[in-house]
């Protein structure tokens, strides 16, 4: 997926506010809150991140500054939008390091990091 | 010993002697008792009470003495009741003691009931305590933030996230197959429909039985996606192929699938900007809303024109009609104008055609108008 001209030099963002019914502008219907949540959460897709990376987006410096931006969904009133919490704030976290960034082009890392979000998704309950 | 000098005494002994002997034998049984009791009492109550009996006993010897000699003595009685009351006096405060002695130890026994009380509550507090410090508990950055909700949000909120923080028991299976462990593949009469599902589609993906080929499928798949990354997007691995197909109920992914994002709301301004239009301040569904309220408007334009037109249409034919009537009933009245002169000649005035009428012709034709309406 494309995305807009993107530059470093734009002003950073404040987080959208969250969700009161009231009239926010729309961007192909959709407000700036529910885009950002679909595509924090797209990120706990290793597979997408993989895609991502393929694109060369996860070294486009705007795209790493977004990334940074994007760090208000760990903290409320955002955080309890998160419908996919664990993979999303892990991935959020690790897309922060230079090197997953980097490393996440390899599709054998993804498949890992799915595989293991798998098994922990299966087993996570039963270590107690 | 005086026990045994009583009963020595005693066939000898008048009734008068007889009771004070039974009154001897009475108190030797109350202090023996009382020493029983009070073996290890403080030693002032038997002292007491010791030197108090010597007296009685003195006093009831030299009583005896002074009988055996014939010679009784006033004094002597008076002596031996006054050592009697004395004694009499001491063995009530010996049951005084006796009595608290008694509550002492019942005390003594409460406290001590209390003592291991309050032991055992603290030894069990002090388990309680290890109990908990032993429990696990989460870890919290202490210089991190912290945030304030309400259980009822933190319920709500489990509810929201649980259909994608741990598969449905029927979906387990088809996790645990698809994750590279061949020695958990078994047979499950859900992994077989999977197999038939897919044998039909003709990918052999991990649901195929025979682990092996599992394994063979994902490495050459790894193995391509390694060669050509970008690819990726377009080629998924065999074994993510059953994740991404909606048809197969088995899917569960602790993230977002890619139908999932292929299907939501920036795949949507994808389309647009693919469209040429520009997403910002768009609203597909207000644009819908102004195009259906321009169509109303320009239907209801139409419709109001239509029946503009129709209305004058109507007015025009009522007119042509109207006018019709008139020339019509003219003709009539032209030609009833005639007739009636002709009868007027023969019969005389009617009672319609006065003569009047013909002078205002166009009063009548009012008259006529508003009868139609």
């Amino acid at each position: 997926m494309d995305s807009w001209p993107m530059s470093v030099d734009s002003p950073a963002l404040d987080p959208p506010s969250v969700p009161n019914g009231g009239d926010e502008p729309k961007h192909g219907g959709y407000s700036r809150f529910e885009l950002e949540l679909e595509f924090v959460q797209s990120l706990a897709n290793p597979q997408y991140l993989n895609y991502l990376a393929s694109r060369k987006f996860l070294t486009n410096r705007a795209f790493v500054a977004y990334l940074e931006y994007l760090q208000y969904w760990a903290r409320p009133p955002y955080l309890k939008y998160l419908t996919f919490p664990t993979a999303t704030l892990k991935m959020l976290e690790l897309l922060q390091q230079e090197k997953f960034r980097q490393d996440i082009i390899s599709p054998d890392l993804a498949q890992a990091l799915m595989a293991e979000g798998m098994k922990t998704a299966v087993e996570w309950h039963r270590e107690g | 010993m005086s026990l045994s000098h009583s009963e020595l005494c005693y066939p000898k002994l008048s009734s008068n002697h007889m009771h004070v002997h039974y009154l001897v034998q009475e108190q030797e049984r109350s202090k023996t008792y009382a020493f029983n009791m009070d073996k290890d009492l403080c030693t002032p109550m038997g002292e007491l009470l010791d030197c108090r009996f010597e007296r009685l006993e003195k006093a009831l010897n030299v009583m005896i003495d002074s009988l055996a000699k014939n010679t009784p003595s006033e004094k002597l009685a008076e002596e031996l009741v006054s050592a009697q009351e004395d004694l009499n006096d001491g063995l009530k405060l010996l049951e005084r003691h006796q009595n608290n002695y008694g509550r002492i130890q019942q005390l003594r026994q409460e406290t001590s009931l209390l003592d291991t009380q309050i032991k055992d509550i603290a030894s069990s507090l002090w388990n309680m305590r290890k109990e908990l410090k032993a429990v696990p508990t989460t870890a919290h950055p202490m210089n991190g933030q912290r945030y304030r909700f309400t259980t009822a949000e933190l319920l709500a909120y489990g509810r929201r996230i649980s259909r994608n923080t741990l598969p449905p028991p029927g979906v387990t299976n088809g996790v645990d197959m698809s994750t590279p462990e061949p020695s958990q593949t078994t047979q499950t009469p859900f992994t077989s429909f999977n197999t038939s599902f897919n044998g039909t589609v003709g990918t052999p993906g991990p649901m195929s039985a025979t682990p092996n080929t599992t394994l063979d499928t994902q490495t050459t798949s790894q193995q391509l996606a390694a060669a050509k990354p970008n690819t990726t997007e377009a080629k998924l691995p065999q074994h993510l192929k059953p994740a991404v197909n909606p048809l197969h109920n088995a899917a569960f992914q602790p993230w977002p699938t890619e139908a999932q994002i292929r299907s939501g709301g920036l795949a949507a301004i994808q389309r647009l900007v693919d469209a040429g239009i520009d997403p910002r301040g768009y609203d597909p569904e207000e644009e819908e809303r102004k195009k259906q309220a321009e169509e109303q408007a320009k239907k209801e334009a139409e419709e109001r024109a239509r029946q503009e037109r129709e209305a004058a249409e109507r007015r025009m034919r009522e007119e042509r009609e109207r006018m019709a009537r008139e020339r019509e009933r003219a003709r009539q009245q032209m030609e009833g104008g005639a007739g009636a002169d002709r009868r007027d000649s023969v019969v005389g005035a009617g009672p319609r055609a006065s003569k009047p009428k013909q002078f205002t012709f166009l009063g009548a034709d009012d008259d006529d108008d508003e009868d139609e309406d």
